[in-house]
């Protein structure tokens, strides 16, 4: 017994002398968390974790410009777009962090691999009939229809480096092997400005800087960046108290923003492209009747669900929406015009409806991962009940909801979703949503079969000047307020909360945003003041 | 002892069947766990025609025996197939998580044994009075709330408050230690370099008890029984009357036999923190196993899912063994009984 | 019994035991009574009141949406203790029963018995939990399948461990030499002799049974929102701490008080059965 009391007060003595002052942060070493795992191989990167590994461990042929519309160049010198043939000229002086050199080869075996592996976001370049290096620094792409956004979907193109992956392909089914997928989900073979160290899907991935970058980067920039994954919104308060954590992700409750907002932290944003949609379900009674549609959208309260995403003065998870299309995309109504509940249209949308709201029961869902949403699913109980419908709320974890969106019987009357747009265009948006050829995702348990709008996206993505685009979307916006498929709760405004010594002038400053998600995280732009 | 060995040989044959049981369970219910796995792991934009290649080249489409059978015989060579969430092969997962999780659970043991044996020494010793009374209450208090409590509530006192222990992670990321055995605590010792050692050892400390603690409260309450039992019975009265000291009574004749039931406890807890201790694992940032087990399920990774079940399983048949013949060896009148079971 | 009840009256910890438990059980059951706004167990909003500290109207704060949490509390006491009388009634006979009969019977019994309940102690009770209700619909009721369906086995091995001991013992044999039937020595002799053990697992089972469910339903598996389950509240509570401390701190509470009480009692019983022997 005399051992088992010396054996317990040799291990409170080690537990004393182990308790040492915390670390606080280390110089040129910026850390930030997200979510779900991010996904190194840039074929797959689909949500915002893989976003912001992709621009900076790769680099695109293009850039959106920063605070305003249109593209720069970026690996691409300068782009001819003639019809369905998109000709581009690349830099001559860029390397990856191989050290190989980038050339027109690179490009096609970049778009070739995407297409290969199907996932992510390769969908955008399904459009893409052939591709091909006219020279070192030539690449055509042959469209095998017009397209207006291809070189807005350009800045989802990541450039891999074909030698390097060539060296390092896996068993597979032919000669390409895996494709080098086994190789990517854990190297990098990119131009980037960072390079990955190390990367462990249940701790962080490490990004060390390329001091070979083809562009100047300001000496201020983060030398190392430590992003974690999965840590519980408690820890990272506490990490970000004690100095040992940077920037939180977006999907922190609003009360713990505002608490670390108390303790110093600043906040970082993104707007623009995209929006908090509550999805009906317009092949199941009573939502088949346009008139019980726009009656829902007129009793939902707007102004409520914003403040529930409120943070702080003057900074809140929403933006108020004004129409089916985000403020500042082709098409969006005027800022100063938001969508405001009206009681009195909505019971008189309800009495023009085919169907008695006490005999239906609406089936509303939020995403078990999203908790926020059971908020929301709350309130539309609450502003639905005024009308005398009977709502049941259930939860649905993503996979299940992605499951079940798949065939409309099973779709719940209500869903709710965050869409954006991938790569800043409406197009990515809309066409995703509401064409009648796309229904049954994640993205469209609305089921909407109206040829007026699948004319208009159409007319949107193959017209040849912005003002064409600009009239599409316009009417399209009108049509979908018109149909009321879905309720456009509010224009999404992802907050993240920072420390003071970050700064990040594309997060924070309009001027300097870049309407694409995820890209404002392009470290090379950040500086730490340490 | 022959007999003891014949014991556990036994035992081991018998586990392999439970293994292939479990293996079959697991098997056919991760199958049936709802959500497509080839839609979940391409991602929500996929198509319908990416999801049916990606079906077929994981022979989902097959009938579910068949698909046994493709398991069983990549098995036969030590290959799980790939994770679809990390896109790396599972066995390479589980080699990488397996270790954060035992040293977790290896340390809490520690912690079960240094704090709740005697603890429980100490009540029995002390039988109704106020040591008992504290020690009673203490121990009562750690069983009764989840371990997930404690850890967030550790953290906060420890960590955010007071700033004695790190608040995430295994090490502070200025260490850069080479990989071994997995064993950070053992790494950064092989690797000589004593300011990271202290630094794992500090990332140790509380979410391993978080999860001793209500380890400890049922390793102090069945001590303490188990002693107050054995005090009561007649050779200790002996012991007594023969006038020996009373810390040799406590030690030599009470004690001994008091550990069993304990020790058996103990080796259950650890053996189901494997799978249970996810949530601490999430509190405090932790890489390990569990914490990908319910990833993974989540996910409906089916490779990941069966071959984290089966390692897990296997570990939990290992320390079951362990117990069993333990339990025997320390007690006379079962080993006797199975000797004369055993012709 | 009577001195059962003596004796355990006389250690004022089992009194307290008794005390939390009774508290507890008046709660849930009065919980229509008690709580000061029994519609808030439901789907009820009130954004204009949301995520208060504790007031005198509302004694333990309010949630998120503005529920008040006491109310909350009360209801979900009702449904951890239907659950844990619901999965202990079921499990526990199938356990020890199955338990007595591999320990005592041995041979091909205790082979078949035993390796059934190896299977399932091999699989992680929670992924057991999880497959089972994966494969059902998340419904309170098969919430109780499930935990069910992963607590027999344990009370199967710990009767079997003592069942096997027993069944040298000498009064063993003696009922055997004088022609007593097996079941008579299973249930008349062997299994008095498993009470104590049974009971002491029983009343910490009580809490554990709270807690797997709250698991369950942290992963979305479990007890659906809008009802109220103490352990869903406190791990969604946990994600506001340490600024919204009501919100992780009550229902932690309440799960410590109830399972705290239940522990009191089983040590309590463990001493006064324990005396018995």
């Amino acid at each position: 017994m005399k051992t088992y009391l010396r054996i317990a007060a040799s291990a409170l003595a080690m537990t004393a002398m182990v308790a040492a002052a915390a670390p606080s942060w280390a110089e040129g070493v910026l850390r930030l968390d997200e979510v779900p795992v991010g996904e190194l191989d840039p074929a797959k990167a689909s949500d915002y974790a893989d976003s912001l590994l992709m621009f900076n461990v790769y680099d695109t042929l293009v850039l959106p410009a920063q605070g305003a519309p249109g593209h720069v160049p970026h690996l691409a010198m300068d782009w001819v777009v003639d019809g369905t043939t998109v000709t581009l000229t690349l830099r001559d002086d860029v390397a990856f962090h191989s050290g190989n050199r980038m050339t027109a080869e690179d490009v096609v075996f970049s778009v070739e691999r995407m297409q290969a592996l199907g996932e992510g976001l390769s969908f955008l370049f399904t459009v893409v009939e052939s591709v091909e290096a006219v020279d070192d620094t030539t690449v055509r792409f042959t469209l095998s229809e017009p397209y207006a956004p291809f070189i807005a979907s350009l800045v989802r193109l990541p450039i891999v480096d074909k030698e390097t992956v060539m060296a390092n392909l896996g068993p597979g089914n032919d000669e390409m092997g895996d494709w080098g997928q086994a190789f990517l989900s854990a190297n990098s073979a990119g131009t980037g400005a960072y390079v990955v160290r190390s990367h462990n899907p249940q701790e962080e991935t490490v990004l060390v800087r390329n001091d070979n970058y083809f562009l100047p980067v300001d000496p201020g920039a983060p030398s190392e960046v430590r992003l974690r994954y999965g840590l519980e919104p408690a820890t990272i308060r506490a990490l970000m108290a004690s100095g040992e954590h940077d920037i939180t992700s977006q999907w922190l409750p609003p009360e713990v923003m505002s608490a670390l907002a108390g303790d110093g932290a600043q906040f970082f944003s993104e707007s623009g492209t995209g929006g908090f949609y509550i999805k009906l379900n317009t092949t199941k009674p009573p939502l088949d009747d346009v008139h019980c549609r726009r009656a829902l959208a007129a009793a939902f309260d707007y102004e409520t669900a914003i403040a529930i995403t409120r943070i702080a003065e003057g900074v809140a998870g929403g933006l108020p929406a004004t129409g089916a299309i985000p403020v500042g995309m082709f098409g969006a109504n005027p800022a100063d015009e938001p969508l405001v509940r009206d009681m009195e249209a909505a019971r008189a949308h309800l009495e023009a409806c085919a169907y008695n709201p006490s005999e239906h029961t609406l089936e509303v869902s939020w995403i078990a991962e999203v908790p926020i949403e059971e908020r929301f699913a709350l309130l539309m109980q609450a502003n639905f009940s005024e009308l005398g419908f009977n709502t049941e709320i259930v939860r649905v974890p993503w996979v299940l909801f992605t499951e079940r969106v798949t065939n409309p019987e099973s779709t719940p009357h209500i869903s709710q979703v965050f869409v954006t747009a991938v790569t800043g265009d409406p197009d990515t948006l809309l066409f995703p949503m509401y064409h009648s050829s796309a229904a049954g995702t994640w993205q469209s348990p609305e089921y909407l079969d109206d040829a007026e709008v699948d004319r208009l996206l159409e007319e949107g993505r193959s017209a040849d000047s912005d003002d064409a685009r600009e009239a599409a979307y316009s009417a399209l916006n009108a049509r979908l307020m018109d149909l009321a498929p879905t309720i456009y709760a509010f224009d999404r405004n992802s907050v993240f909360a920072a420390s003071p010594r970050v700064s990040a002038p594309a997060l924070t400053d309009p001027a300097a945003a870049f309407g694409v998600d995820g890209m404002g995280f392009s470290f090379r732009l950040m500086t730490l003041d340490d | 002892m022959i007999p003891v060995l014949r014991l556990a040989a036994k035992r081991i044959g018998t586990s392999l069947l439970v293994l292939f049981g479990v293996s079959v369970l697991i098997f056919c219910i991760a199958r049936v766990i709802p959500g497509d796995p080839a839609r979940v792991a391409l991602g929500p934009n996929a198509t319908a025609e990416q999801v049916a290649n990606l079906r077929a080249q994981l022979r989902l489409d097959e009938p579910l025996v068949a698909q046994y059978g493709h398991f069983l015989a990549d098995l036969a060579r030590g290959d799980l197939g790939r994770s679809l969430y990390t896109n790396r092969p599972v066995t390479t997962d589980i080699a990488e998580f397996l270790p954060a999780t035992l040293e977790l659970i290896l340390v809490a043991g520690i912690m079960m044994i240094a704090f709740g044996l005697p603890l429980g020494i100490l009540a029995a010793r002390f039988r109704g009075r106020w040591p008992d009374h504290l020690i009673r209450v203490l121990s009562l208090l750690g069983v009764s709330a989840p371990s997930f409590v404690w850890a967030v509530g550790l953290m906060l006192v420890f960590s955010y408050y007071l700033g004695w222990f790190p608040i995430a992670g295994r090490i502070a990321s200025q260490f850069e230690i080479g990989r071994v055995t997995g064993f950070l605590l053992i790494d950064t010792l092989l690797a000589g370099n004593g300011a990271a050692f202290r630094s794992a050892a500090a990332h140790l400390v509380l979410p391993a008890f978080a999860l001793a603690l209500s380890g400890i409260g049922q390793a102090a309450r069945l001590t303490r029984a188990n002693m107050i039992e054995t005090y009561e019975t007649p050779y200790i009265e002996m012991a007594r009357a023969y006038g020996f000291p009373e810390r040799r009574v406590a030690n030599r004749y009470a004690f001994r036999p008091s550990l069993i039931p304990s020790l058996t406890i103990i080796g259950l807890d650890l053996a189901a923190l494997l799978g249970n201790a996810f949530l601490v694992e999430a509190v405090f940032g932790w890489p390990g196993l569990s914490r990908y087990g319910v990833q993974v399920i989540l996910r409906k990774d089916l490779n990941a899912i069966v071959g984290t079940v089966l390692i897990i399983s296997a570990m939990f048949i290992l320390v079951n063994i362990i117990v069993d013949v333990l339990t025997v060896l320390l007690n006379p009148r079962i080993r006797h009984a199975q000797r004369g079971a055993t012709p | 019994m009577r001195r059962t009840a003596r004796i355990l009256a006389a250690n004022p910890l089992s009194l307290l035991g008794v005390l939390l438990v009774s508290l507890v059980i008046v709660g849930a059951v009065f919980a229509p009574v008690l709580a000061p706004f029994p519609d808030h167990r439901g789907a009820v909003v009130d954004f204009t009141n949301f995520n208060k500290p504790p007031s005198a109207t509302h004694v333990m704060g309010t949630d998120v949406v503005g529920r008040d949490l006491f109310t909350r509390i009360l209801y979900a006491y009702r449904i951890s203790l239907l659950l844990a009388v619901v999965v202990l009634a079921i499990a526990v006979p199938i356990g020890v029963t199955l338990g007595l009969m591999a320990g005592y019977l041995g041979g091909w019994w205790e082979y078949a018995i035993m390796r059934l309940t190896d299977v399932f102690l091999s699989i992680p009770p929670l992924v057991l939990a999880i497959s089972i209700m994966g494969v059902l619909a998340p419904t309170l009721v098969n919430g109780m399948i499930a935990v069910t369906a992963m607590w027999w086995p344990w009370y199967t091995r710990l009767v079997y461990n003592i069942a096997r001991g027993e069944k040298v013992e000498g009064y063993v044999l003696a009922a055997e030499v004088i022609g007593a039937s097996r079941i008579h020595v299973m249930f008349r002799e062997i299994l008095p002799n498993c009470i104590p053990a049974v009971l002491t697992k029983m009343t910490l089972d009580a809490g554990f049974v709270i807690l797997i469910v709250s698991s369950l339903s942290f992963l979305g598996l479990g007890v659906q929102p809008p009802t109220p389950d103490l352990g869903s509240m406190v791990a969604e509570g946990a994600r506001y701490l340490p600024d919204s401390w009501w919100l992780a701190v009550f229902p932690g509470l309440a799960i410590l008080v109830a399972v705290f009480g239940f522990n009191l009692i089983g040590d309590g019983l463990r001493d006064v059965l324990g005396a018995d022997r």
